[in-house]
């Protein structure tokens, strides 16, 4: 097999145009599964985020009546579905916040501590601050990160929630970060002191309901309309904007894919197509020679398996860091436009065997066609035209 | 590929035989490279064709090296006609049967003499063991024993073109055809490959078709064949020290130093 040592020597004593081979499959790979994984990332911190920051059923007052009095029986009867692993009473609404000069709406949301934190996981993104102080301090508040500095407020300040001709004095007692839009407007308080401020007596404007299975909420969402006249909406119906931008981003993400591939692809095909043409002379005086075609082609693709696979690996090690120097460089994005607070990179097994199968599969046709070509030729016309 | 009867002037001596062949190129304009050319080259003969250029004497040499397919006509080799074989079979006989030596040495940058040399009988499945003995052989004989792990790039022109030489001689081809093959090269040096090509000739009876437009080379052959718009206008065969012209030869073009039959 003459064809293995032309093609073994070539590498060897070619070591500027095997690296530009190595090149130009190495950073196609990179390239597509870092885009891959970037874009992936981003539509699975959507739905996490959305998913995580949302209760997964809401049960809402009757029609016609502005708050539910009886949440302790709803709460109860929600308890008795398997697979709910929270249930919090909320006294919601919207007011103002003022301290000093500044004034900010604000979203207030009025709970029980323990059953919050079961919902929500608010501790977990506490800045400052213990989220269960809210048990006792009947007069504290937890506020999102944005919101405090919206307002110029620091650890225990007082400020002023006002609604209506009513107005009551709170401490911040914690700061929140979610890492979304909420950080701006989220004041959390003692159930009892909102339900004071509201001044309509022992009510609820929601109870929200958190399951093991997030695809379940939907069944218990429907058994519980069919059984009470409460109005429920799983995640999905509260979501139905987020979930459908997905649906029309996936339709874009499938058109960026496409580029990505095709700019890696051209990359490959470029460098394939100039080395080998520069090699036609050579093809001819092999030709002359005696080498057949079938011998010719044989000798490019023998070259192409040598080169592609180590180039594959090394780019998707390339792909593997990046990834990993994206994520730990936590880029922060702004959570009001994009939902998700910071870049994430997915990388999914599936990335690296797509960009590896077509790198070499570009590589394979790229380098194929223009020694095809040489290999047409007569070997004069090869000899001459270099 | 078969057998086919010899014509009038064919004898089972002859190497190669060209009947009626003719080359058209048709890169738009059609150009009549070669007219209708009969020629025989019998085993041992030293041949150079000569004329102007753009005359088709390269052409010529590419369709004995069955480098490039007639238009028409037949080309015989050892009595076979090879001018329909498909183009495995080409490349097989050029491995085989034919070495080429070209103007510019064409040899291949990455690998050195000796592999260079070694190329052809890789090609024809040899073992590497004993391509590299032989191959070590004839760069001893074309005197590069020195020089075999060089590469090209660090060869003199000279010395490339001896590596070429060897390399066309490896598989023990029935015809060595060089194109131009001193046009590169000083006189020392030309010289030098002329005397090489020589010895070979008479030690080992090794048939030599050259292509060269240096008249000095070509008066140091057997035979001259003189080729005009595709045409072999003269032909001149070596007696003793002089050149005599054959019937056909049309005088004016080439002066009074040849003599008519």
């Amino acid at each position: 097999m003459y064809e293995l040592t032309v093609a073994y020597r070539h590498i060897l004593r070619n070591p500027k145009m095997s690296l530009f081979t190595v090149a130009a499959v190495t950073l196609a790979v990179a390239v597509i599964v870092v885009l891959m994984g970037l874009t992936s990332g981003f539509e699975e911190d959507v739905i996490a985020t959305t998913v995580e920051n949302n209760p997964h059923i809401v049960v809402h007052p009757k029609e016609d009546e502005k708050y539910i009095s009886l949440y302790r029986t709803v709460s109860g009867i929600l308890w008795s579905y398997p697979g709910v692993i929270a249930v919090s009473a909320r006294l919601t609404g919207k007011a103002a916040a003022k301290h000093k000069d500044e004034v900010a709406g604000v979203e207030f949301v009025g709970i029980e501590p323990a059953d919050e934190e079961r919902l929500m996981n608010v501790q977990e993104d506490a800045v400052y601050g213990s989220f269960f102080d809210l048990r006792t301090r009947r007069y504290a508040a937890f506020l999102g990160t944005r919101l405090a500095s919206d307002l110029k407020l620091h650890p225990e300040d007082d400020f002023l929630l006002v609604l209506g001709n009513k107005s009551i004095k709170l401490k911040v007692a914690g700061v929140l970060e979610a890492g979304s839009a909420v950080d701006k407007t989220r004041v959390y308080l003692p159930r009892r002191t909102a339900q004071d401020l509201l001044g309509k007596g022992d009510v609820v404007s929601e109870v929200a309901v958190k399951v093991a299975d997030i695809y379940k909420a939907r069944d218990i969402t429907a058994d519980l309309r069919r059984l009470f006249g409460y109005e429920t909406k799983s995640w999905e119906e509260t979501n139905a904007d987020v979930l459908e931008l997905i649906q029309t981003q996936s339709f874009y993400t499938m058109i960026f894919y496409v580029l990505i591939f095709a700019i890696a692809g051209f990359g490959i095909a470029n460098t394939m197509i100039m080395i080998i043409t520069r090699r036609t002379r050579e093809i001819g005086i092999l030709m002359a020679m005696g080498a057949t075609r079938g011998s010719i082609l044989k000798v490019f693709v023998i070259e192409s398996l040598i080169l592609a696979p180590p180039a594959a690996l090394i780019g998707s090690i390339l792909a593997y860091l990046t990834a990993w120097a994206i994520m730990s460089y936590d880029i922060q994005l702004p959570s009001e436009v994009y939902i998700v607070s910071r870049m994430t990179v997915s990388m999914k097994p599936e990335f690296f065997v797509y960009a590896v199968l077509f790198a070499l599969a570009v590589n394979f046709v790229a380098g194929l066609y223009p020694a095809w070509r040489a290999s047409r030729m007569d070997p004069v016309e090869a000899i001459g035209s270099a | 590929m078969h057998e086919v009867t010899l014509g009038m002037n064919g004898t089972t001596e002859d190497i190669i035989v060209l009947r009626d062949l003719s080359k058209v190129y048709k890169d738009g304009v059609e150009v009549l490279a070669l007219d209708r050319i009969n020629l025989d080259i019998a085993a041992g003969e030293f041949v150079a064709i000569v004329g102007p250029s753009g005359s088709g004497k390269s052409t010529l040499l590419n369709m004995v090296g069955l480098l490039d397919t007639p238009t028409s006509g037949q080309i015989l080799l050892k009595g076979i006609d090879v001018s329909r074989a498909s183009p495995n079979e080409r490349a097989r006989l050029r491995n085989k049967e034919l070495g080429f030596v070209f103007q510019y040495h064409h040899l291949i940058p990455e690998f050195t003499a000796l592999e260079n040399v070694m190329m052809p009988m890789l090609i024809a499945g040899k073992k590497e063991s004993e391509a590299r003995v032989r191959a070590r052989e004839l760069l001893v004989s074309v005197g590069l024993g020195e020089r075999m792990d060089n590469r090209p790039n660090q060869l003199s022109g000279g010395q490339s073109q001896r590596v070429a030489v060897a390399r066309a001689l490896v598989n023990g081809p029935s015809i060595v055809i060089g194109d131009e093959l001193t046009g590169n090269l000083d006189t020392k040096s030309s010289q030098l490959i002329y005397d090489l090509l020589r010895d070979l000739n008479k030690r080992i009876n090794q048939t030599f078709i050259l292509v060269t437009h240096d008249m000095v080379l070509a008066e140091k052959t057997d035979r001259i064949i003189r080729i005009v718009d595709g045409r072999i206008v003269c032909e001149m065969r070596r007696q003793g020290d002089e050149f005599v012209a054959s019937e056909k030869c049309d005088l004016g073009e080439d002066g009074g130093e040849i003599r008519r039959d």
